[in-house]
């Protein structure tokens, strides 16, 4: 999207992902692409189903198939295109280059293993290095999330949420990711445990100089933790710029109604602004824009053609006719 | 206005096989006719149990709820079938409470039919429909079942359940947090109009800051099991006075990039409920504790008028910030 100097640790080109059910097919991802430079964390923003996960996963060469189903598009992970990378590969690659954190972090753990044991693995598995070395360096990685290594020989069921998703950071980080895909890290955790944990992603991430994915619906995590932010909406960036393009002036209407459903700390509103109607239905996608039934501020135009997401100032892409125009 | 409830030093423990487990501990609350009262605090925190005690859902250990006056604690069966009808409550799943092989029409035409409170098929027909129109549902889905509709609709479903026999309080249990951004603030808006237009009373529970802000007049903040905060809505915001409280508000990340605030982080996480030590039991998390924290209970006193608080310390701390 805008010149780079280094090859960015994703490129993703005009993703298209379906998903083949009995009810029809899902279009989860429409001609999506964005890339992350080395370092930069990338908030990715939207609401249930709007594709998010579906990105993640296909970062990771982890969607099913069937029902997924890659339409086009490439993913380049450090310049190595995912696609045609076979499942031996790809195993070195997860983990080792890029890793994921998962929502919730109880099934993301072995319920009969000790946590220990499980960050371990990892390094085991990456680093050709002896088990006991490899237990030396999960004791290592429990420190660095917060967690004292004399916990090792216990199981998940023994810690809290908060504890639990920092043993599956400490999992992620085991083998020094270039890439992080964090998808809703914190969704499940208390707020002021949320803290703790994202206080933690962010140090961890600047001492690392790590790449970030931020999947998350919460705009508020992203104004704390994010360098850029792109805003999905059906399975489309709506928009992507950065976080001052997103906050200071969004310009997509979708971006603003997202900004005005979310009741406010710092303003006194009397009424909250939603957005009318419901998400649009992902097995019959419009040709024309999908967001124009919920939109405030259509014309014509929008219910006949598609637009193109186009820059509309350095950085800042808008995927709407009607963007920028004052009056609605 | 007049008070409509009021809990009176509310307990409830639960014996579990390691002691007991101070679930509601000493909560006295007052709501005002027509007003929202905003409950606030973690998981664990008792704020769903202080709900379920005061829909009646479960039995206090000990204490008082007055609703219009009347203790409704000690009540059974027909004395208290006409007090069950003025309390309702919303749940947080509103997929988890509604029988799947319901249609819409059924499953809000049942609190009708079980409270009798209309009788005569045409007559529940009807008021089935005032409902559906009242909560923004489309006729078209009267004969739709529960999977066919989004979260929003089935919230929508929840509340016209709650509604339907004319409650004049209702316990709403995290109502929106299973919903997203665009359509939790429609059931906000919703939530609001009923209020106005019916004079509703709710309690509010929630982990929400924003929300609770957004929808409150008074605010209760919950920490294992006791208030440790009530005042009105725009006070807690401009005065926060329990460190928890602070915490809590500084912890939550708001979405504006111009907003640079001091963060308090706090150590650990939420202590046992189990039997809790004759402290402050947010001693061990607060960055204020002296001696005095961890040697008594702080008492829940009104440290300004209507701003009540139980801190030992409080004034203090808020000094030193400044400084």
């Amino acid at each position: 999207m805008a010149e780079h100097k280094d090859t960015p640790i994703v490129e993703v080109e005009n993703l298209t992902v379906h998903y083949e059910t009995d009810d029809g097919i899902v279009e989860a991802v429409n001609n999506v692409s964005f890339h992350i430079d080395k370092g930069e964390v990338l908030g990715l923003v939207g609401e249930t189903g709007a594709g998010k996960t579906t990105i993640a996963l296909s970062l990771m060469k982890l969607l099913p198939v069937p029902p997924s189903h890659v339409v086009s598009g490439t993913v380049r992970l450090d310049g190595q295109d995912v696609g045609v990378l076979n499942e031996h590969h790809m195993r070195r690659l997860r983990g080792s280059t890029v890793s994921m954190i998962f929502q919730d972090p109880m099934t993301a753990l072995n319920p009969v293993k000790y946590v220990g044991d499980q960050i371990a693995e990892v390094i085991l598995l990456h680093d050709k290095c002896s088990k006991k070395d490899a237990m030396l360096k999960a004791c290592e990685m429990m420190k660095t999330v917060g967690i004292t290594p004399e916990r090792y020989k216990e199981y998940p069921h023994q810690f809290s949420g908060g504890m639990k998703q920092r043993i599956v950071i400490a999992i992620a980080l085991a083998c020094q990711p270039e890439l992080l895909i964090a998808d809703e890290p914190t969704t499940a955790l208390d707020v002021t445990i949320q803290a703790q944990v994202l206080e933690m992603m962010k140090d961890l991430q600047r001492e690392r100089g790590m790449a970030m994915l931020m999947i998350t619906h919460d705009l508020g995590i992203v104004a704390e933790m994010c360098d850029k932010c792109a805003i999905i909406y059906a399975g489309e960036i709506v928009e992507y710029g950065t976080l001052e393009h997103i906050f200071d002036h969004p310009l997509h209407p979708y971006t603003v109604g997202l900004m005005e459903s979310i009741p406010s700390l710092d303003k006194d509103v009397e009424r909250l602004k939603p957005i009318p109607g419901l998400m649009i239905d992902p097995t019959n996608l419009p040709q024309h824009c999908s967001f124009c039934e919920r939109c405030a501020r259509k014309c014509a135009r929008c219910e006949q053609d598609d637009p193109a997401l186009v820059e509309v100032e350095p950085g800042h892409w808008v995927k709407c006719f009607c963007a920028g125009k004052e009056d609605a | 206005m007049g008070t409509l409830l009021e809990t009176k030093h509310l307990k409830k423990y639960f014996e579990v096989p390691q002691g007991t487990l101070h679930a509601v501990d000493d909560v006295s609350l007052s709501i005002e006719k027509g007003s929202t009262l905003g409950v606030v605090g973690e998981s664990g925190c008792g704020k769903s149990t202080l709900g379920k005690l005061i829909m009646k859902l479960s039995q206090p250990t000990s204490g008082q709820i007055l609703f219009d006056g009347t203790d409704i604690v000690p009540l059974t069966g027909k004395a208290f079938r006409s007090h069950r009808y003025q309390i309702q409550m919303i749940f947080q799943d509103p997929y988890a409470t509604l029988d799947p092989r319901m249609s819409v029409g059924q499953l809000i035409a049942e609190p009708l039919e079980v409270s009798r409170l209309v009788q005569g098929k045409q007559a529940i027909d009807q008021r089935v429909d005032e409902l559906m129109e009242l909560v923004g549902l489309a006729q078209r889905l009267k004969n739709s079942y529960p999977h066919e509709l989004d979260g929003g609709r089935r919230q929508r479903i929840g509340i016209a359940r709650a509604l339907a026999v004319n409650p004049q309080f209702i316990v709403c249990d995290e109502p929106v947090s299973a919903l997203d951004v665009s359509i939790q603030a429609q059931v906000l808006n919703l939530l609001q109009d009923l209020q106005r237009d019916m004079g509703l009373t709710y309690m509010f529970i929630t982990h929400d800051m924003s929300v609770v802000k957004h929808i409150s007049d008074q605010i209760a903040v919950m920490y294992l099991g006791q208030v440790v905060e009530k005042c009105e809505a725009k006070e807690l915001f401009a005065n926060t006075m329990h460190p928890y409280s602070q915490a809590l508000l500084s912890a939550i990340p708001i979405p504006n990039i111009h907003i640079e605030r001091k963060k308090i982080l706090l150590k650990g996480e939420l202590s046992s409920p189990i039997n809790p030590k004759p402290c402050c039991r947010f001693a061990v998390r607060c960055p204020y504790a002296t001696e005095e924290c961890f040697a008594s209970e702080p008492a829940y006193r009104e440290v300004k008028p209507g701003h009540f608080v139980a801190c030992h310390k409080v004034g203090q701390h808020n000094d030193n910030n400044k400084q």
